[in-house]
């Protein structure tokens, strides 16, 4: 028979009911910063959410979500998963040198179909009389998961994948990049490292960039979508922004500007590229009078491309598929002469649940 | 209401503990049972009723059986049927509905029906308690106070253990409380929610993710067998944990559900170590009033089978679940008739390797969704519908969890118990224990709070 442990009990019941106290009275923040989102509010009591169980289950995830010093348990768990139980990721994220990234595993053929469906039916019924293109954004775990010994699609068969079912033209930019041209706490490209992306478009699509970019750094440290998922100590990084004489003219339209420098402070600074994701962006470029247009359909990755392409066109539209289907396109975007491209990541086309299918009449 | 929630860890529990240890002792059954009818209905606010309809007729059918000897026997049956009734109309109706309709071309419509939370457990409960008066084992409980307290005592009303009245009647009347008694509670509890949060949710993970891939092979059907195993062991005894650790620290003694029965030199052994709670009912409740052993050899055989059908469909209204009940029947009886004399002989290394299979491949059975992916992993272990023996997937699997395997592993057996109970070693732990059950206690909060994956899988029952 063991012998009494006052300890144990002082020792557990102190911090235990420190904790409770500090759980039920504390008040907490609405917003993670770290996760970006809303958490859980106080449920409402009422004799419906009650026998209805709803209240329990908002109750529970508020308890969760609002439990006091939420950022400093989730290290813990993130550290003790990892190097106590050492476990290669904690949900999927995993460190690599000085990057964080998230595993993209495995390629999932039915997205990237689904994907493919929504862009040849924008073709079929926007862009019959266009040159259209496609270039394919990997995620950075194309140049980081395998070395480090993590679960990494292959990329290959996934491009060749997407080329036979999406009808454009494809343009290879993935041997242009490597782990460095990506943020080293966001999934993110860095646009200081991308003209040579730019260059290879733009010469595919037959326009000429020959402006030279002065490289303007932001002052704020860049705290990526995945330093707060990872909850592990991060490596500081900065966001960087390309511009010439032709980019300071601009004129935008559907977001605040080329470079948002409200945005550039705020939750998630990546969104200072043409304010983030929105449906549709124009960008006129009154230094050109060609006339040429181009229409890009992109997601976030193209947000910080799309002004590197602006010199070779009067206009370009931005469109996000995951903001306006396609069978509203007629009504917001003219496609008429436009070179259209398809600037997608392999996050993007393997997740494509979110590009909205056109409604069937 | 689970265990290892901040609901429950961080609101319900302090409350309740601070209420109870400040009443008077005459108050603090009161106490408990407001709190446990409080903690089921928050989780079944509407099937609360269940419950209370279910203590409401085996009391007083328990006074019946007591005060009418000539008649008790009527009253027990009626008072079987009243509780079994129930749990057979929300668990069963629809699975006996569906395998009517299999005979039938015009169909009986499904009712629909929720399976209240631990139904299971307390209708047996129940029963048990009925089947002692009956057999004056028990004391009739004439205090609807106290036998809705042994019902629905919320450490172990949900998942068990399957406590006999006769194990808490006295402690109904009488509890001892002592620092000592707390302190054990608070250790065993920890302990069980650690076996919870940090084996079992993190080995329930990787069978998701096996039964999410593509491209299974040999190395994974493996990884899936053995996480499947030890998952459920350290799910269900994890919980067992944290309700007996529970019933300390309010000042109760239940019995123990589980002894190592990964160390099992044969499959009887086994069901005498696992869910101990369970198989001693069915033995009690079933078995024994059959006959047992004490009949022919046909009744014997049939006797086995009938309580091992019953304990598979115990489990789960579903074949899977009856497929595994009879599976165990059937390797009773063989290990009765000639084979447990032949394990007996053998290295113990080598009846505990059987013994491990065996299980290995009832828990596959236990937990599949349909017969086709049920022989699909077990075949996989032996290359059957899989070409290759290993990928980049299983491996980078088996890499990430290999700390957790080996943990998970040692933690099955004794091991570890033996060597902290060593005398000199045992010096060291005690005190070294508030530190190592705080680590515990905090790496389990942060796993909770950072997760969401966290289903006890014996809910359902």
């Amino acid at each position: 028979m063991r012998k009494k442990n006052h300890g144990l009990i002082i020792c557990i019941s102190v911090f235990f009911l420190g904790m409770s106290l500090w759980a039920i009275l504390s008040k907490t923040p609405d917003y993670s910063d770290s996760e970006r989102r809303v958490l859980a509010k106080l449920p409402k009591v009422s004799t419906e959410t009650v026998l209805s169980g709803e209240f329990a289950e908002d109750f529970d995830t508020y308890a969760v979500e609002r439990f006091p010093a939420r950022d400093l348990w989730r290290s813990v768990k993130a550290y003790a998963q990892t190097k106590v139980f050492g476990q290669k990721d904690n949900n999927g994220i995993y460190t690599a040198d000085k990057h964080i990234s998230k595993m993209e595993y495995p390629m999932n053929e039915e997205m990237i179909k689904h994907a493919a469906q929504v862009l040849n039916a924008v073709q079929k019924n926007h862009l019959q009389e266009n040159d259209v293109y496609l270039a394919v954004v990997p995620d950075k775990n194309r140049y980081l998961a395998e070395e480090t010994g993590h679960l990494a699609m292959d990329y290959d068969a996934f491009t060749n994948t997407v080329k036979e079912q999406v009808d454009a033209e494809y343009i290879e930019i993935a041997d242009l990049l490597n782990a460095e041209d990506y943020y080293y706490t966001d999934s993110h490209w860095r646009q200081e490292q991308i003209a040579d992306v730019a260059e290879r478009i733009s010469d595919a699509m037959g326009v000429n960039l020959s402006e030279e970019y002065g490289v303007f750094r932001m002052e704020k440290p860049f705290e990526g979508v995945y330093a707060g998922q990872s909850a592990l100590k991060w490596e500081s990084d900065t966001i960087s922004y390309l511009s010439n004489e032709t980019i300071e003219q601009v004129i935008v339209t559907g977001a605040d500007a080329v470079y948002d420098m409200k945005k550039a402070t705020g939750r998630d600074p990546y969104e200072m590229f043409l304010s983030g994701n929105q449906p549709v962006i124009t960008i006129e470029n009154p230094l050109n009078d060609s006339g040429k247009r181009l229409v890009i359909f992109r997601d976030s990755f193209g947000s910080s491309l799309a002004p590197l392409l602006i010199e070779a066109y009067s206009e370009i539209v931005l469109v996000d598929l995951r903001y306006i289907s396609s069978d509203k396109l007629g009504e917001y975007v003219g496609f008429e002469g436009a070179d259209v491209l398809f600037l997608y990541s392999t996050t993007m086309l393997n997740n494509s649940l979110g590009m909205k299918q056109e409604k069937k009449g | 209401m689970v265990f290892s929630s901040i609901t429950f860890l961080f609101y319900f529990l302090p409350i309740v503990l601070g209420i109870y240890y400040i009443v008077p002792n005459k108050l603090k059954n009161l106490v408990l049972l407001l709190a446990s009818l409080f903690f089921y209905a928050y989780g079944e606010p509407k099937y609360v009723i269940v419950m209370i309809a279910s203590i409401i007729s085996a009391y007083l059918f328990g006074i019946l059986i007591d005060k009418y000897k000539k008649h008790s026997k009527l009253f027990l049956i009626l008072s079987i049927c009243v509780s079994a009734g129930f749990l057979v109309y929300f668990k069963y109706i629809n699975f006996i509905i569906q395998n009517i309709n299999l005979w039938l071309t015009k169909k009986i419509d499904f009712i629909y029906v929720v399976l209240p939370i631990g139904i299971s457990f307390y209708t047996f409960q129940l029963i048990s308690y009925t089947i002692d008066v009956y057999r004056g084992q028990a004391k009739v409980q004439k205090n609807i106070l106290k036998l809705a307290l042994y019902i629905s005592l919320f450490p172990q009303l949900i998942a068990g253990p399957i406590v006999r009245y006769t194990t808490i009647e006295e402690q109904l009347e009488n509890r001892e409380y002592s620092s000592e008694k707390f302190a054990l509670g608070v250790r065993r509890f920890i302990i069980g929610l650690g076996k919870k949060v940090l084996i079992a949710n993190v080995l329930g993970e990787l069978t998701n993710i096996f039964l999410a891939s593509n491209t299974p092979n040999i190395l994974f059907y493996w990884i899936y067998a053995i996480a499947n195993m030890l998952q459920i062991y350290f799910d269900f005894s994890g919980y067992s944990d944290m309700a007996i650790g529970l019933g300390k620290m309010f000042g109760f003694e239940f019995l123990e559900n589980f002894n190592y029965p990964y160390i099992a030199t044969s499959v009887t052994d086994f069901w005498r170590r696992w869910h101990i709670s369970l198989s001693t009912w069915f033995r009690d409740y079933i078995y024994i009033p059959l006959g047992g052993n004490r009949v022919s050899k046909m009744k014997w055989l049939r006797n086995i089978l009938i309580v091992w059908l019953l304990t598979g469909l115990w489990h789960g209204a579903a074949w899977n679940f009856i497929l595994w009940g009879v599976y165990f029947g059937i390797l009773l009886i063989i290990e009765k008739i000639f084979l447990g004399k032949y394990l007996e002989k053998i290295p113990k290394i080598l009846s505990r390797i059987y013994v491990l299979v065996i299980v290995a491949i009832s828990f596959i059975i236990f937990s599949g969704e349909s017969m086709a992916q049920i022989l699909k992993n077990i075949g996989g272990l032996v290359g059957i519908g899989t070409q290759s023996m290993i990928s980049a997937e299983s491996l980078y699997y088996f890499k990430s969890y290999f700390v957790v395997f080996i943990v998970s592993i040692i933690g099955a057996t004794p091991v570890l118990k033996n060597f902290v109970n060593k005398e000199n070693v045992h010096k060291i732990m005690n005190i070294l224990e508030p530190v190592y059950l705080l680590l515990i206690f905090v790496i389990c909060t942060s796993y909770i709070i950072d997760g969401s994956f966290n289903p006890f899988l014996y809910f359902r029952f």
